[in-house]
C-alpha cells in the first residue's frame, strides 16, 4: 500500500469509528453562552469569555502555564480584540468541555513534507487529511498543551471568540443609547460615545449575552495595539516573590504526604515488601502496593506527614524486587540493534518511507562519489526542576486532582478508572507547571496519587517523587541511530540523499498508555520519529527517507521538539558534512540548495548576517581559539538558524555566543520568543554536552543531577534572538529554538578541532 | 523547637519534627512556606535555597539543629508588595523567569551575594549563582543581578552621558 493510501485510510477509519460521517463538518469552537460555570456578577458570552461586573475579562485558560508565556499568549489574543488592557484579563479555569480541545496539534501530527502543507498550495491529499484530522480532534476534544501549538490553535478561535464578545457589548450600548454603532468608541473596555454616554464592559455585560453580535469582523493588521508587543507577562511577578503556586505547593486542609520507590528494574514489580522498620518510624501512616499505571514501573508508596516522614518510611522498606518479565533492557545492546536495523533497512529498501523523490539507486549508480556515515543519539530524560506530583482527594465517590499537567483530560480519565468513579465525577485543577518538556504529556503519577488517596481516609494525598525516581523512571526520548547516505556529483554536490533511522515510536507507545480509547490494534506511522529527516527542504533531486521503528521495551516520550531534537542534528550536521565535501562554506552550500525556499534562506540569511558569519553582514574575526558552526532547521511550523561560537577551555567545550535567527510567523508577543530560543538554546546545551540515560541490566543508572547534570549559569552563552517579520500564522514557538543547538555546535568543533562527532553527547 | 523564620519566631511542635529534618521540610510541609521549592534533595541544584544569618544555604540538606537561634529567610521576606527587593524589581524588568520554579532559590543566592558585593564582576556571579535552571533563564539572571545591583549602588537610571552632561 502506498504510504499516503495507508495513512489516509487509517485516519479515515479512525475518524468514522469515532465521530462517524453524518456530523458535517467540523463544528465551531465558540461554545455557548452557559458553557461556563454560572457566578455571581459573571456573565458569559461564549465558551471562552466572562464578564465580570466591574468589567474584568475573565478568560476560560485551556492550556498549561510551563514557562512557555502562553497565558500572556493567549490573554493578548483576547484583550486585542476586546480592547481591553492585558491586566484586565483574568484567567478562569477551563473545564473539561470538548471545546478546549487541542485541534492544531493533531492536523501539525499528519506526516506531511512542508512543502505539500505551503498555505495556499496543498495537495488534495493534504487538505483531505487536514480536513479529517481537524474534524476528529474536535469531535474528541482532547486538551493538550503541546507540539508548541497552542498559539496556532487558539489564533483564530479565541480572536473570534473575543470578537463577537465586543460585538455584542457595543451592539447593547448601541441599543440602549439608540446610537450608531460605528460611533461608538472603546478605551480600556470603557465603551464611549463622543456625545457623552459611557459604560464598561461589566455594565453591559448582562444584557449582550442576549444580544446579537452582527457582523464580527476581526481587526487588520494594522490595528492591533497589543499583538506583536512585548508585553510583560502576566506570571512573572508572583514569580519573582514566591507566591506562584505550582502542584507541589497545593495545600489543603488536613492533607498528608507520600512518596514511592518504584522498581528500580524498568517493568519490574515488587515481591516481598517488609514495612515493619518503616511502620516503627515517626510520621509514617500507611504503605500502599502500586500497580503499573499509565506505563509506568509498578512501586511501594508511604503516607507520611511530610514528605520527609514519608521519604524516610520509603527508605526504611525492605523491598525484594521482581525482575520484569519480558526481559533486561541494555540501552548499549539497543544501539548496537539499532544501527543493524539501519544498514538492514537501507540495503533492501526497508523501513516505512516517509518521503520519496526521484530514484535514489539510479542517481547513485551514476553518481562518481559516495559519503555514508551513522549519526547516534542516547536517551534523555526531562529533569524538569519541579519533582513529578500530584495532590489527589477521594472522598464521597467524587475525585478532585491538583496537578502540574499537559493533558489534564487524561488525568481525569485516569482517576475516574483508578477510583471507580465517572469522569464527570472528577474535578482537575491545573497548576502552575515548573517546566514540563514533554513529561507532564503523561499521567502515571495520576493513577498512582489516586490510587494512593483510595487509601488515605478521604485526605488529601500528595504524591511527590524523589528527583532519583523522577531520573530512572521517566519516559525517555528515544535513542536513535541514523545512517547517512549521499551521492555526490562531479563537483561534489548531491545529487541523491537516503536515510535510514531506526528507533522507538514514541505517539503508538503513548496512546497506548494515556490514550488506550484510541490506541489501534497496529501502530500507525508515527511522523514523530522521522520528523526533522523526511521533511528536509534542501534542494536534492534524489531521495528515500525511511525509518524503522522498534519496540525496544524501554519506556520513551515525548521530549521538547521530540523527534527534531535529534533527527535536526543527523540531517545538519550530515549537510555540514556534505558542505565540506563540496568544498563550500557551509551557509553559501545551504543556501545553494535553498534557492526555492526563500523563507528558509531569509532566516539563514539573518543569522548569518548578525554573526557576521565570513561573507555576509559586516565581517568580524573571530578571537583566537574560537570557532563558528551554524545550523538551520524547521519545525513546528518555525525556521530556526543558529550560529554558535565555541572554544576549548582546559579542553572542556565553551561556548561563548549563540546568534539565533527565526520565522516564526505572526509574533504575538516578541518578548516571549526571544525567552523561548534562549530557553530552548540552554536546554539543548545541556543535552548536546552531557545528556545521556544508560541502561543496564533494566536499571538507570543516571540517578540525580550530579551525575546527570545540566548547564549551570557559568557555562551559559551569551545568546542573541532575530525575528524574521512574517505576516503568516503564529508557528510554534517553545521547541523550535531547541533542534539546531546540537548540529551548529558539533559543525562549530569540526572547523574548531578538524574532527567530526557523530553521536550525542558531543565528547570533544 | 523554635525557629527565627523571617523575623518571627515560629515554634513547631516536637511531635512533628525532629532535629534532623531539613529545613526545606519544615518550612514547607510544617509552616506551609511553600515560596522554597524541593529539586533535587542533594544540594545539586539550588531550588530550597534560603538565607541563614545572611548565607545563602541549601535547605534540603541543613538539618533543623544546624539553624536553631540562626535568622532564617525566605523568599517570602525578601521583599514585599509595596516594597519589592531591588532584585525582584529587576527580575521583573528584565522578564527573567519562565516555569519559576528555580527563581525562589536563584534570588535567595543572588540576594546574599549582593549583600556582600554590591558591584559583582561576572565570575563573582558565576560562582555565587551556581543554581540549575531547566528553562535557560541563566542570561537574564546574569544581567538582572547586574540591574539590581546598580539600584543598591544608587547608579540606577544615571547614564554616563548624562553625568557627563550635567
Amino acid at each position: 500500500m502506498k504510504r499516503r493510501a495507508l495513512i489516509l485510510s487509517g485516519l479515515g477509519a479512525a475518524a468514522a469509528l469515532v465521530v462517524g460521517w453524518g456530523v458535517l463538518p467540523p463544528r465551531s469552537r465558540m461554545g455557548g453562552a452557559d458553557t461556563l460555570p454560572k457566578a455571581n456578577e459573571e456573565f458569559g458570552l461564549n465558551g471562552w469569555i466572562k464578564i465580570a461586573a466591574d468589567g474584568s475579562v475573565l478568560l476560560a485558560m485551556n492550556r498549561s502555564e510551563m514557562g512557555q508565556g502562553v497565558h500572556t499568549a493567549l490573554a493578548m489574543l483576547v484583550a486585542e480584540e476586546l480592547d481591553v488592557s492585558l491586566a484586565k484579563v483574568r484567567l478562569i479555569e477551563a473545564g473539561p468541555d470538548k471545546l478546549y480541545g487541542n485541534v492544531a496539534m493533531f492536523v501539525a501530527s499528519l506526516p506531511f513534507h512542508p512543502i505539500e502543507t505551503e498555505p495556499g498550495a496543498e495537495s488534495g491529499t493534504v487538505k483531505t487529511g487536514q480536513w479529517i484530522v481537524s474534524k476528529a480532534a474536535r469531535e474528541l476534544g482532547i486538551s493538550v498543551t503541546g507540539g508548541s501549538s497552542s498559539v496556532a490553535d487558539a489564533w483564530d478561535v479565541l480572536r473570534l471568540a473575543a470578537a463577537t464578545a465586543r460585538a455584542q457589548l457595543l451592539g447593547v450600548a448601541s441599543l440602549q443609547w439608540k446610537l450608531p454603532l460605528e460611533d461608538l468608541v472603546v478605551s480600556d473596555g470603557v465603551v464611549s460615545h463622543p456625545s457623552g454616554p459611557k459604560a464598561h464592559y461589566g455594565e453591559l455585560a448582562k444584557t449582550a449575552a442576549a444580544t446579537p453580535s452582527g457582523d464580527v469582523k476581526l481587526k487588520e493588521r494594522k490595528e492591533w495595539k497589543l499583538i506583536g508587543t512585548a508585553a510583560p507577562r502576566i506570571d512573572l511577578v508572583a514569580k519573582s516573590n514566591g507566591t506562584a503556586r505550582f502542584g507541589i505547593d497545593v495545600r489543603q486542609p488536613g492533607q498528608v504526604f507520600a512518596v514511592l520507590r518504584h522498581c528500580p528494574m524498568l517493568g519490574g514489580s515488587p515481591a516481598v515488601v517488609n514495612v515493619d522498620a518503616a511502620m516503627k518510624l515517626p510520621g509514617v501512616e500507611r504503605v500502599v502496593r502500586l500497580g503499573p499505571y499509565a506505563g509506568s514501573t509498578a512501586a511501594v508508596a508511604v503516607i507520611g506527614a511530610t514528605y520527609w516522614h514519608a521519604k524516610r518510611g520509603a527508605d526504611a522498606l525492605q523491598i525484594e524486587w521482581q525482575a520484569p518479565p519480558a526481559g533486561t533492557l541494555d540501552s548499549a545492546k539497543i544501539m548496537l540493534a539499532l544501527e543493524a536495523e539501519a544498514r538492514h533497512a537501507a540495503e533492501h529498501d526497508g523501513g516505512f518511507a516517509f518521503h520519496q523523490r526521484g530514484d535514489v539507486k539510479q542517481a547513485a549508480a551514476a553518481a562518481p562519489r559516495k559519503l555514508e556515515q551513522v549519526y547516534r543519539a542516547p536517551y534523555l530524560a526531562h529533569a524538569a526542576l519541579e519533582p513529578i506530583n500530584c495532590t489527589a482527594l477521594v472522598k464521597d465517590g467524587k475525585v478532585e486532582l491538583w496537578l502540574p499537567t499537559q493533558v489534564p483530560g487524561m488525568a481525569r480519565a485516569l482517576a475516574a478508572q483508578v477510583a471507580g468513579v465517572p469522569a464527570s465525577a472528577v474535578t482537575v485543577h491545573v497548576t502552575y507547571l515548573g517546566g514540563g518538556f514533554g513529561r507532564r504529556l503523561d499521567v502515571d503519577f495520576v493513577g498512582q496519587a489516586v490510587r494512593i488517596a483510595v487509601e488515605a481516609g478521604g485526605r488529601p494525598v500528595q504524591l511527590v517523587w524523589p528527583r532519583e525516581e523522577d531520573t530512572t523512571h521517566d519516559f525517555y526520548r528515544p535513542a536513535g541511530v541514523a545512517l547517512m547516505q549521499a551521492s555526490l556529483d562531479a563537483q561534489g554536490l548531491p545529487v541523491a540523499l537516503t536515510i535510514t533511522s531506526a528507533g522507538d515510536a514514541i505517539t503508538p507507545r503513548w496512546m497506548e498508555r494515556a490514550l488506550p480509547a484510541l490506541a489501534g490494534p497496529i501502530d500507525m506511522p508515527d511522523k514523530t520519529v522521522s520528523e526533522g529527516l523526511f521533511d528536509l527542504m534542501y534542494a536534492v533531486p534524489n531521495q528515500r527517507v525511511a525509518h524503522v521503528a522498534t519496540r525496544s521495551g524501554v519506556p520513551v516520550g515525548f521530549w521538547r521538539s521530540v523527534g527534531h531534537s535529534h533527527n535536526a542534528f543527523f540531517s545538519e550536521a550530515f549537510i555540514d558534512e556534505l558542505a565540506f565535501e563540496a568544498k563550500q562554506d557551509p551557509v553559501q552550500f545551504r543556501m545553494g540548495l535553498l534557492k526555492h525556499a526563500p523563507r528558509y534562506a531569509a532566516v539563514l540569511k539573518l543569522a548569518a548576517e548578525r554573526a557576521a558569519w565570513p561573507g555576509f553582514g559586516a565581517a568580524r574575526a573571530l578571537p583566537a581559539g574560537r570557532a563558528r558552526g551554524v545550523a538551520l532547521h524547521e519545525s513546528f511550523g518555525s525556521i530556526v538558524a543558529q550560529v554558535v561560537e565555541v572554544s576549548l577551555e582546559g579542553g572542556k567545550p565553551r561556548v561563548h555566543r549563540v546568534v539565533c535567527a527565526a520565522d516564526v510567523g505572526t509574533v504575538v508577543n516578541p518578548g516571549i520568543v526571544a525567552q523561548q530560543m534562549e530557553g530552548a538554546v540552554i536546554f539543548a546545551l545541556s543535552a548536546a554536552l552531557y545528556g545521556r540515560i544508560d541502561i543496564e541490566a533494566s536499571v538507570v543508572k543516571q540517578k540525580n543531577f550530579p551525575d546527570y547534570p545540566m548547564v549551570k549559569l557559568a557555562d551559559a552563552p551569551r545568546i542573541e534572538t532575530y525575528l524574521v517579520p512574517s505576516t503568516r500564522s503564529p508557528g510554534g514557538v517553545g521547541e523550535p529554538g531547541t533542534p539546531p543547538l546540537a548540529p551548529a555546535l558539533a559543525n562549530a568543533f569540526f572547523v574548531l578541532t578538524g574532527k567530526r562527532l557523530r553521536e550525542l553527547p558531543l565528547v570533544v | 523547637m523554635e525557629l527565627t523564620i523571617n523575623a518571627q519566631v515560629r515554634v513547631l511542635d516536637d511531635a512533628a519534627v525532629d532535629p534532623s529534618m531539613p529545613l526545606l521540610w519544615a518550612l514547607r510541609d510544617v509552616l506551609n512556606l511553600t515560596g522554597t521549592k524541593f529539586g533535587c534533595g542533594v544540594a545539586a541544584c539550588g531550588a530550597c535555597t534560603v538565607q541563614v544569618d545572611g548565607q545563602a544555604v541549601r535547605s534540603c540538606v541543613t538539618p533543623l539543629s544546624a539553624v536553631a537561634g540562626k535568622r532564617i529567610v525566605t523568599i517570602e521576606a525578601l521583599g514585599s508588595t509595596d516594597k519589592p527587593h531591588p532584585l525582584q524589581t529587576s527580575w521583573v524588568a528584565h522578564q527573567v523567569p519562565q516555569c519559576g520554579y528555580c527563581q525562589s532559590g536563584m534570588l535567595m543566592a543572588a540576594a546574599a551575594l549582593l549583600a556582600k558585593n554590591n558591584n559583582p564582576s561576572d565570575l563573582d556571579i558565576d560562582a555565587a549563582i551556581t543554581n540549575i535552571c531547566r528553562c535557560g533563564t541563566y542570561p537574564r539572571i546574569r544581567a538582572a543581578i547586574k540591574t539590581a545591583a546598580a539600584a543598591l549602588r544608587g547608579d540606577a537610571g544615571k547614564r554616563p552621558v548624562a553625568k557627563a552632561l550635567a
